[in-house]
C-alpha cells in the first residue's frame, strides 16, 4: 500500500460522484489480468517494474500455474484526473474534486467460470471489455458483453496485444487499422443487438473518436486513447482536443499540400490514425528492434521521454518495453478513460434501480437506490462468498446500493427465497466487521456508504451463495442473478475412507458456498453429486474440495450429463387421477409448449411475476396461445420459474381456488422429478381440464391433492409421447488451416455439427464453430489436441437443449439407455413405471 | 362378511351389543384411527373386547384395502369406526370397494356427533349443511366453510362445524421425499376455530356484510368430548370463545341460526358469561 491508506479511501468513498465500479471482462487469454496489473501498478500497490510479470489478481496457486483466472478478484485503485480533463466528464461531477476511487473486479475469461463474471457485473456499473486485436471478438467476448448490457452496464473497449501484431505478425499500419475498425464494428453490432434502443443509458456504442476505445499492450504496459495523441498534436494543428480526436479516426485524410483534412484520400493524403498515431509507434518499434541504439535515443529525446541511465543500458525488446512504458504509460491512459467514460454510482443507479429491485419502484428502498442515498435504508446485494484464511468461513462480498453498512450494525439478511412479510430465509443478525477487499489483502474499515463494494464478516452462515442485506423491515429482495451458463455436467463423489463422510458433507457445503454456480446435491440413493458448467469448472471444484474444503482423498465417478424430460404431442387420452380417499378427481392432459417458448421462459421474456395481461398478449402474438388460456397460467415449474406451465383450462369449477396451492405443489414436484428418470421436465404444458372435489374442505387438503396432482401429471406425460432433451455445447475452435481436417474428424466422431468456418482476416488462423452434444464432450479437448498436434483449443459453452432421438421406453435406443443408467444411478426401480400406477379408472 | 361397526363417542363401553358380538367372533378386527379418536386408547378396547385389535391408519385404509379385506368372503372381518361408520366420516368408498370385490358387507350403526350434538339444545331438525373447519397453514387458508355457514344462516339454520384432526400427517417435504416421518397429532380447538372465523370476517369487505354474516358478538356453542363422562358445553360470543379453554380434544362448534325460544333457554344453561346470557334473553323475548 504505497499510494493510499484506508482512511484516505474512506474519505473518497463519501464522494459518490467520484467512484467508479467496474469489471474487466474478455475472452480467455485476451490479457485481462495482465492489463489489470498495469492498472494496479499505476495505483501503486505493487512496484511498477513487476507489472506484466506477476498477475496480481490471480491469487491462487493454480491460477498462477495455469495462467488463467478462476475466481474474480476485487481491488480498489486511486486516480487523480488532471484538472484540465475534468471538463470531459459528461455526467454529473464535482468540478472541485479530482480524486477518484476505482473499484475494479478482474474476472475469469474461460466460459466455464462465466458465473464469476455474472457476479462481478452485478456489483459494477461499467465494464472494460478487453479484446485481443489479433483474434478479434470471440464467443466469450460476446457472452459477457451481452450479459453486461443486460445488466445495464456501460462498456468501454480496450484493444490489447498490439505488441503481438507489430512484433510477431508484422502487420502494415493500414492493415492494423482495418483490423481495429472491424473489431470495433463487431463489438458495436453486439451492443446494438442486445442493447435497448432509446434505453435510459443513452448511446452505449464504443467509438475511438469519443475516447471510449483504448489501444495498447497490457504485457508491455503501454496504452493510449485518441485523446492522448490529440493532446500531443494540439500545438501542430491549433484546434481543440475534441475536434482533433475526430480527425484521428475513420476516413479522415490529411493532405500536406493543402494543409486540409478531407474524407477522401487524394494522392498525397494520409489517414489520420495511421499517420499520426501508428507511424510514430511503428518507428519506435523499428528503431529499438532493428536499428542502432542511437537512432532509438534520438526518437526518445524527440518525444521528451525521460530515461534513467540504467534504462539506457537495456537492449532490444527490454529497451522497447521501457521506452513505451514511459512514453505511453498504460495506467494513465486506462484510468483516465475509465474515470471519464464509465458512470459513477449516482449516474448508474438511477437507471439500474428498476432492474435491481424486485419490490415496487416507489417504495423507500427503491427510491434510496435510485438516489444513491447514503442516509436511506441499507440495501446491499451479496453477489458471492470469498473464502477466508480461516477454514470454512467466508467473506460475503457485495455492493452497497443504498444507505451505509457498518461494523456492528443490526441487519436483516434475506436469502433468495425470502418473501416480504414472511419469515422464511430471513435472519436478523449483527455484522461483525466490514472490510475492504484488495487482491490478496483485506483491510478493516469502520463503515462503507452506498455506491461502494466491500466485504462483510459474520453473515456467511446465514446465506447459501447470494442474498440481500437491509435495515428496512419492508425491503424486498434485490433481483437474483441470471447465469448465462448452466450446470450440465455432473460427477458423483465419495470419500476413499468411509469414516470421513462427515468431512465430505461439510466440504461440499463449503464448496457450494464458494462458487456462485456449482450445485452440490444429495441423490435419493445417497450419492453426492457435484454439477458444474464444464469439465474445467468441475476439475477446479473437485480439486478445491479435495485439497481445501474437505481436505480428504475422494473418489470421483465418470462425469454424467443432466437431461430434461419432455413430451412430443398432446396426451392421447384424458388422464384421471383420484385422491387417496377417492373423493377428489383431477382430469389433465399434457402437451408440448410451442417451439421457442421454453427458451423465452429461460430468457425471462415470459416470467412468473409479469403482468398477467401483458404476458398473455405476448404469448398470443408470439406463440399462438389461446387468449383466455394464456391468462390462466397457474404457475411455472420446477422451482416456480422453470420452463413448464400449469394451465387452468377448467370451466366454472367450485372451490378450485382452494386446491390451487396443492396442485401447484404437486406440479413443482412432478416437474422437478419427471416420470422417466426423475430429471427436470422442460417444455411441457399441463392442462387441468376438470376437477371433481369433495364438498368439505377437510377432505381435500394437501395430503389428498398433492400426490394426486403429481400422479395425473405423470400419467399425462406418459400418454403424450415422452422424450428426452440433451444439452448441446456451442464449440469455438481456433486453429490453423492445416489441422482443420483433424478437427472435423474428431467432431464427426462425436456427433458434432459444424455450422461456421471462417478465416480471421488475412491470417492463416481460422475459427470453427460447431454444436456438440455435452454427452460427447468428455475428453474432447484431449482428443482434439492429440489429433491436431496440440494446435487447436476449443471453448465449449452450453448453448441449447435438443431432442435426443429415439423412444425412451425402448431400452435399446439411446434415450432408453440414458433412462436405464440414470434410474440405476439414482437407486430407482428398474424400468419406467407403468401408466396404471398413475392413471385411475373413472 | 365385512362388518363396519360404529363405536359410539365416549369410551369402550359405548359399543352396541350387536357390535360387540361381531367384534368377539370376527377373524380380524381393525380400528380406524385417523378421522376421530375415543377418549380411551386401543389398549382399553382390547381389554374390554378380550381380543387383539389392529390399528389401521390412513395409508392402510386408502391404499391397502386388499389387505384389509383379505379373506372377508369366507371369514368375518370387522372394521371399527369411532362414532357411526357412515356418519361424520363417510366410509362409502370402502363399501364400494368391498362390493367391487364381490364381498358382502353389513353396517352396525351407533351414535355420531351428527346426532349427539343435540346435547347442546339446538334442534337437530334445524341444522343445515355440516362443514369442517380446517387447520390454516401458512399458504393454505381456505374460507369456503365460512360461506357455507352464511348460506345456512341465511335460511335460519344452525351449522355444525367439525374441527380438523391431523392424526398422522406428513409435511410436504417428507411426502415428496417419500419418508415415513409423521407429524405429532394435532386437533383444532374451538378457540382456534373461532379465531380463524373472525380472521375471515376481518378480511371480508365490511360494506357487503349482511345480518347473516358473523360478527365478534355472534353467539356460538362449543362442545368437547361429547358422550364421555367429562363432556363439556359452553355458549359464548365468537370473541369470547377465542379465549375459552375446552380442555382435551375432540371439540366441535355450532353456529346457531334462527333460534326457537326453547332453544335459547337451553343454551342459557351453558352460558359462559353474563353478556351471553343477556343476549340469549333478548332472543327469548322476541
Amino acid at each position: 500500500m504505497v499510494n493510499f491508506t484506508v482512511d484516505e479511501i474512506r474519505k473518497i468513498m463519501d464522494n459518490k460522484r467520484n467512484i467508479r465500479n467496474m469489471s474487466v471482462i474478455a475472452h480467455v487469454d485476451h490479457g485481462k489480468s495482465t492489463l489489470t496489473d498495469s492498472l494496479v501498478s499505476k495505483a501503486g500497490i505493487i512496484a511498477g517494474a513487476k507489472a506484466g510479470e506477476t498477475r496480481f489478481t490471480d491469487t491462487r496457486k493454480d491460477e498462477q500455474e495455469r495462467c488463467i483466472t478462476i475466481k474474480s478478484t476485487a481491488i480498489s485503485l486511486y486516480h487523480e484526473l488532471p484538472q484540465e480533463d475534468m471538463q470531459h466528464i459528461k455526467q454529473e461531477y464535482d468540478p472541485e474534486n479530482n480524486h477518484f476511487l476505482i473499484n475494479l473486479i478482474d474476472s475469469p475469461g474461460h466460459v466455464d467460470f462465466s458465473s464469476e463474471v455474472t457476479a462481478a457485473l452485478r456489483v459494477t456499473d461499467g465494464a472494460l471489455v478487453v479484446v485481443d486485436c489479433v483474434s478479434g471478438v470471440c464467443v466469450q467476448t460476446e457472452t459477457v458483453l451481452r450479459q453486461a448490457i443486460g445488466e445495464r452496464i456501460r462498456p468501454v473497449l480496450f484493444m490489447n496485444k498490439m505488441d503481438l501484431a507489430l512484433l510477431t505478425l508484422q502487420l502494415e499500419p493500414e492493415d492494423l487499422y482495418q483490423i481495429f475498425q472491424k473489431t470495433i464494428e463487431n463489438v458495436n453490432v453486439i451492443v446494438g443487438t442486445y442493447g435497448e434502443d432509446d434505453g435510459p443509458m443513452g448511446n452505449i456504442q464504443v467509438d475511438p473518436k469519443t475516447g471510449t476505445v483504448g489501444f495498447g499492450s497490457g504485457l508491455h504496459g503501454w496504452a493510449f486513447t485518441l485523446k492522448d495523441f490529440a493532446k500531443l498534436y494540439l500545438s501542430k494543428f491549433k484546434v481543440t482536443e475534441l475536434t482533433l480526436m475526430k480527425r484521428l479516426w475513420g476516413d479522415q485524410f490529411f493532405h500536406e499540400k493543402t494543409k486540409k483534412w478531407s474524407k477522401f484520400r487524394e494522392t498525397d493524403g494520409v489517414r489520420g490514425f495511421t499517420n499520426y498515431i501508428l507511424k510514430p509507434i511503428y518507428a519506435m518499434f523499428e528503431a529499438c528492434m532493428n536499428k542502432t541504439k542511437a537512432e532509438a535515443m534520438f526518437l526518445v529525446d524527440k518525444l521528451g521521454v525521460k530515461l534513467t541511465s540504467e534504462d539506457k543500458e537495456l537492449e532490444g525488446k527490454q529497451l522497447l518495453k521501457t521506452i513505451m512504458r514511459k512514453w505511453l504509460p498504460a495506467g494513465d491512459a486506462m484510468l483516465q478513460m475509465i474515470v471519464i467514460h464509465l458512470p459513477s454510482p449516482v449516474t448508474a443507479q438511477k437507471y439500474r434501480a428498476e432492474l435491481l429491485y424486485e419490490g415496487p419502484f416507489d417504495d423507500e428502498c427503491c427510491v434510496a437506490i435510485k438516489e444513491c442515498n447514503s442516509k436511506g435504508p441499507l440495501m446491499m446485494y451479496i453477489s458471492k462468498m470469498v473464502p477466508t484464511s480461516d477454514k470454512g468461513r467466508f467473506y460475503a462480498f457485495g455492493r452497497v446500493f443504498a444507505g451505509t453498512v457498518a461494523t456492528g450494525q443490526k441487519v436483516r439478511i434475506m436469502g433468495p427465497n425470502f418473501i416480504p412479510g414472511k419469515k422464511e430465509d430471513l435472519c436478523e443478525k449483527s455484522i461483525q466487521r466490514t472490510i475492504l477487499m484488495m487482491g490478496r489483502y483485506v483491510e478493516s474499515i469502520e463503515d462503507v456508504p452506498c455506491g461502494n463494494i466491500c466485504g462483510l464478516v459474520g453473515v456467511d452462515q446465514f446465506l447459501v451463495k447470494t442474498g440481500t442485506i437491509s435495515t428496512h423491515k419492508d425491503a424486498h429482495n434485490m433481483r437474483v442473478m441470471k447465469f448465462s451458463v448452466s450446470p450440465v455436467v455432473r460427477v458423483a463423489v465419495e470419500c476413499k475412507n468411509p469414516s470421513e463422510l462427515p468431512k465430505l458433507v461439510e466440504g461440499l457445503k463449503r464448496l457450494a458456498k464458494s462458487d456462485p454456480m456449482v450445485q452440490c446435491i444429495i441423490e435419493e440413493s445417497g450419492e453426492h453429486i457435484i454439477a458444474g458448467a464444464g469439465e474445467l469448472h468441475l476439475e477446479i471444484c473437485l480439486k478445491d474440495l479435495q485439497d481445501d474444503h474437505a481436505g480428504i482423498p475422494i473418489v470421483v465417478s465418470e462425469p454424467v450429463v443432466s437431461y430434461r424430460e419432455t413430451v412430443e404431442e398432446e396426451s392421447s387420452i384424458m388422464c384421471l387421477a383420484k385422491s387417496p380417499n377417492k373423493h377428489n378427481r383431477i382430469f389433465m392432459k399434457a402437451a408440448p409448449l410451442p417451439d421457442g417458448c421454453a427458451e423465452a421462459i429461460d430468457k425471462g421474456d415470459i416470467a412468473p411475476r409479469q403482468d398477467v395481461k401483458e404476458r398473455a398478449r405476448f404469448m398470443v402474438e408470439k406463440f399462438d396461445f389461446d387468449a383466455t388460456e394464456a391468462r390462466k397460467i397457474w404457475c411455472f415449474g420446477p422451482e416456480g420459474t422453470g420452463p413448464n406451465l400449469l394451465m387452468d383450462c377448467t370451466k366454472a369449477v367450485q372451490y378450485l381456488n382452494e386446491i390451487k396451492d396443492s396442485v401447484v405443489a404437486g406440479f413443482q414436484w412432478a416437474t422437478k422429478e419427471g416420470v422417466l428418470c426423475e430429471e427436470n421436465m422442460r417444455g411441457v404444458r399441463c392442462n387441468i381440464h376438470d376437477v371433481t372435489l369433495h364438498a368439505d374442505a377437510i377432505h381435500r387438503g394437501g395430503g389428498q391433492i398433492i400426490p394426486t396432482a403429481r400422479r395425473v401429471i405423470y400419467a399425462s406425460v406418459l400418454t403424450a409421447g415422452p422424450m428426452l432433451f440433451e444439452p448441446v455445447y456451442l464449440v469455438e475452435i481456433q486453429c490453423t488451416q492445416e489441422v482443420c481436417g483433424g478437427i472435423f474428424g474428431v467432431l464427426n466422431k462425436r456427433r458434432g455439427i459444424v455450422f461456421d468456418n471462417q478465416q480471421l482476416g488475412n491470417t492463416p488462423q481460422i475459427t470453427v464453430k460447431a454444436y456438440l452434444p455435452v454427452m460427447e464432450s468428455f475428453g474432447f479437448t484431449a482428443d482434439l489436441r492429440s489429433n491436431t498436434g496440440g494446435q487447436a483449443f476449443p471453448q465449449c459453452v452450453f448453448d441449447h437443449w435438443q431432442i435426443l432421438p429415439g423412444d425412451p421406453k425402448d431400452e435399446g435406443s439411446k434415450p432408453g439407455s440414458v433412462v436405464v443408467a440414470s434410474r440405476k444411478r439414482k437407486g430407482l426401480k428398474e424400468g419406467i413405471p407403468a401408466l396404471d400406477n398413475f392413471m385411475d379408472k373413472l | 362378511m365385512f362388518y363396519l361397526v360404529g363405536l359410539g363417542l365416549g369410551d369402550a363401553t359405548d359399543i352396541t351389543v350387536k357390535g360387540l358380538d361381531v367384534v368377539r367372533r370376527a377373524k380380524r378386527v381393525y380400528l380406524e384411527a385417523y378421522t376421530s379418536i375415543l377418549t380411551v386408547g386401543k389398549e382399553a378396547l382390547e381389554t374390554f373386547y378380550g381380543r387383539e385389535v389392529i390399528l389401521a391408519d390412513r395409508d392402510m385404509v386408502e391404499q391397502a384395502s386388499d389387505e384389509l379385506m383379505a379373506d372377508a368372503d369366507t371369514e368375518d372381518v370387522a372394521f371399527l369406526v369411532v362414532g357411526d361408520p357412515l356418519g361424520a366420516t363417510t366410509h362409502t368408498d370402502l363399501i364400494l370397494r368391498a362390493v367391487e370385490k364381490g364381498l358382502q358387507y353389513k353396517v352396525i350403526h351407533n351414535a355420531s356427533i351428527m346426532n349427539a350434538i343435540g346435547c347442546c339444545g339446538l334442534q337437530l331438525y334445524s341444522y343445515g349443511e355440516t362443514v369442517s373447519i380446517v387447520f390454516w397453514e401458512k399458504d393454505w387458508q381456505p374460507e369456503s366453510f365460512y360461506d357455507k355457514i352464511i348460506i345456512n344462516r341465511e335460511k335460519g339454520m344452525h351449522t355444525l362445524c367439525l374441527l380438523d384432526i391431523k392424526m398422522k400427517e406428513q409435511t410436504i417435504e417428507n411426502l415428496m421425499k417419500g419418508r415415513p416421518i409423521y407429524e405429532p397429532p394435532r386437533f383444532l380447538s374451538a378457540s382456534q376455530a373461532c379465531q380463524q372465523l373472525l380472521e375471515i370476517v376481518k378480511r371480508r369487505n365490511s360494506e357487503k356484510m349482511t345480518d347473516s354474516d358473523l360478527t365478534p358478538d355472534t353467539i356460538c356453542v362449543a362442545v368437547a368430548r361429547v358422550g364421555a363422562s367429562d363432556q363439556k358445553i359452553a355458549v359464548a360470543t365468537l370473541a369470547e370463545m377465542c379465549d375459552v379453554d375446552m380442555g382435551s380434544p375432540l371439540h366441535s362448534l355450532v353456529i346457531p341460526g334462527h333460534m326457537h325460544p326453547l332453544e335459547g333457554e337451553m343454551l342459557k344453561l351453558f352460558a359462559f358469561s353474563d353478556h351471553v346470557r343477556k343476549l340469549l334473553e333478548t332472543i327469548e323475548k322476541r
